[in-house]
């Protein structure tokens, strides 16, 4: 069995072992499907684990290497995707009985893109139904389980690409993030995640939740593993409608530039309303060492901040409007969580939704005007760290207040990376959100902030 | 919201929800209707969901 050690390298480790010679990707790619086999059992992790796809693509990779091919830092680096996700021939079920035989003809814009860069696909990654149902027990795709704590969430609804990154069971994933799918998987399970612009990646051939809200994004146990991944994600696609022609940078190089003389805002209202005191500590801490590295830090304003919550309103009137049809004429195979929180969004009116829509130009004004006076927002990631499934299942339980939904609604990049653990041994994570296409400051500042601390190099006892 | 109105709202929209999680859903609409229902729609500048045209993109492709 190979070491420990090597289920939590980075890209850059790795590449560098990969192109000396010193592992072959066969080798890696065994050694992680061996890992899978031994830990997702208990994690859930996985939803299918392609192995003869896995070891079709290392080999593929190790003969790049033999032709002195080193040009994508991708090469060889075993990947899993989300189970939303298409993948040409391999089955996609969004974690749905609806999809539960699906095997598509094509693979999504992100999947080929990252295929194309030579990534090692070791399998699709379970997901909360249709991105949003959390799954009750009983539920034909049982949940993931956070890694730091079997007991407890690893977030949603990118679940398994949290768990499975926590984990040492992929070297990098991709998430899905509405209202904060990417970021809360990051938070509860002590990895960085991107939620890019809006436009930035490309959305093809991704299952719906709600197109105003949905973006595609990079998970990773590294803040530069993220910016790896969304250098060979990024990009226009004609397929995708809101997909931007804004000019990709190099995200990168950039990465140790520092933060000396950066602005960093504080936006203390709603973020911090119920906040868990050791988030909060946690939270503090991490600006007093953004202030250390040189960066200064301020509190700022965002007047429209609470008209955040009518992101729920666009999201639960779009999935109705997408899944209606199922909803009305197959309701049975939808998950019982889901299935109610969907129908409530036939219970929106048309006027509430152009309301909150208007709500949502307000709070794009308010964001930007604050994004004029410093470089980055920070916030805490979630105000809480992973709940337990007992809490979940309680039937009075509701949906949480969110931290990550007011940037999907105003679609700026926002990334959350570790910044603690609480007494009882669970990850905590700051976020860190820029102005429109300016993934390479807020990158920056989370990999300077990242590297001056030793959160990341933590990982589970499994 | 109260419960009669969601269940009014449930009547228009011809959908059913199991009685023992009506009150989880009119949370979930009360909290997401919240800072609709506190808006002066009026102090709001017009906005206009239309489509626009933006003349790099529709030479070639779509116009959105």
């Amino acid at each position: 069995m190979a070491s420990e050690e090597l289920f939590y390298a980075t890209i850059r480790d790795v590449g560098a072992r990969l192109r000396r010679r010193a592992i072959s990707p066969v080798e890696l790619t065994r050694a992680h499907l061996e890992r899978i086999e031994r830990l997702d059992p208990k994690l859930h992790a996985f939803v299918t684990v392609t192995a003869d796809r896995a070891l079709a693509d290392a080999k593929g990779a190790e003969a790049a290497l033999g032709r002195g091919d080193i040009s994508s830092p991708l090469l060889g680096i075993p990947i899993g995707y989300k189970d939303i996700y298409a993948t040409r021939g391999i089955l996609t079920t969004g974690g749905s009985a609806l999809l539960a035989d699906w095997i598509p003809d094509e693979d999504s814009t992100c999947v080929t893109r990252l295929q194309r860069a030579g990534a090692v696909m070791l399998g699709k990654l379970i997901t909360h139904e249709f991105a949003f149902g959390i799954q009750f027990p009983g539920h034909r795709y049982p949940p993931a389980r956070n890694p730091w704590d079997l007991e407890r969430m690893p977030g949603g609804s990118s679940s398994g690409s949290g768990a499975a990154l926590a984990a040492g069971m992929a070297f990098v994933t991709l998430g899905s993030d509405t209202g904060g799918s990417i970021r809360g998987p990051a938070s509860f399970c002590g990895i960085a995640g991107l939620k890019p612009t809006y436009g930035r990646c490309s959305r093809t051939g991704v299952l719906t939740l709600s197109w105003t809200l949905d973006h595609t994004g990079p998970m990773a146990r590294t803040v530069e593993d993220c910016a790896y991944l969304l250098q060979a994600l990024a990009g226009y696609d004609a397929t995708d409608p809101a997909s931007s022609r804004e000019p990709v940078p190099d995200y990168v190089a950039p990465l140790g530039r520092g933060v000396r003389g950066l602005r960093v805002g504080v936006v203390r209202e709603y973020f911090f309303e119920g906040i868990d005191p050791e988030v909060e500590k946690a939270f503090e801490q991490a600006l007093a060492t953004l202030r250390q590295l040189g960066a200064s830090v301020e509190d700022v304003q965002i007047a429209s901040i609470q008209s955040s919550g009518a992101f729920m309103a666009i999201l639960l009137a779009e999935a109705f409007a997408y899944h209606e049809r199922d909803l009305r004429e197959r309701p049975e195979l939808f998950g019982e969580l889901l299935r109610e929180r969907m129908l409530a969004g036939a219970l929106i009116t048309g006027s509430e939704y152009v309301q909150a829509q208007r709500l949502r130009a307000r709070l794009q004004s308010d964001m930007g005007a604050a994004l004029k006076r410093v470089d980055v927002l920070a916030t805490p990631t979630s105000p809480k760290p992973a709940p337990t499934f007992a809490t979940v299942y309680d039937p009075e339980y509701g949906f949480p207040r969110s931290n990550t939904g007011p940037f999907n609604m105003t679609g700026l990049p926002a990334l959350a990376v570790p910044c603690g653990f609480t007494a009882s041994g669970l990850p905590i994570s700051i976020q860190i959100t820029g102005r429109p296409f300016d993934e390479t400051t807020v990158l920056r500042v989370g990999h300077t902030y990242e590297q001056a601390t030793d959160w990341h190099k933590r990982h589970p006892a499994l | 919201m109260t419960l009669e109105e969601l269940r009014n709202r449930m009547k228009a929209a011809r959908v059913e929800i199991a009685e023992n999680r009506l009150e989880v859903v009119r949370r979930l609409l009360t909290d997401a209707l919240r800072p609709i229902q506190a808006m002066d729609s009026r102090a709001h500048r017009p906005l206009e969901p239309a489509v626009t045209f933006d003349a790099v993109r529709s030479r070639g492709d779509r116009g959105q």
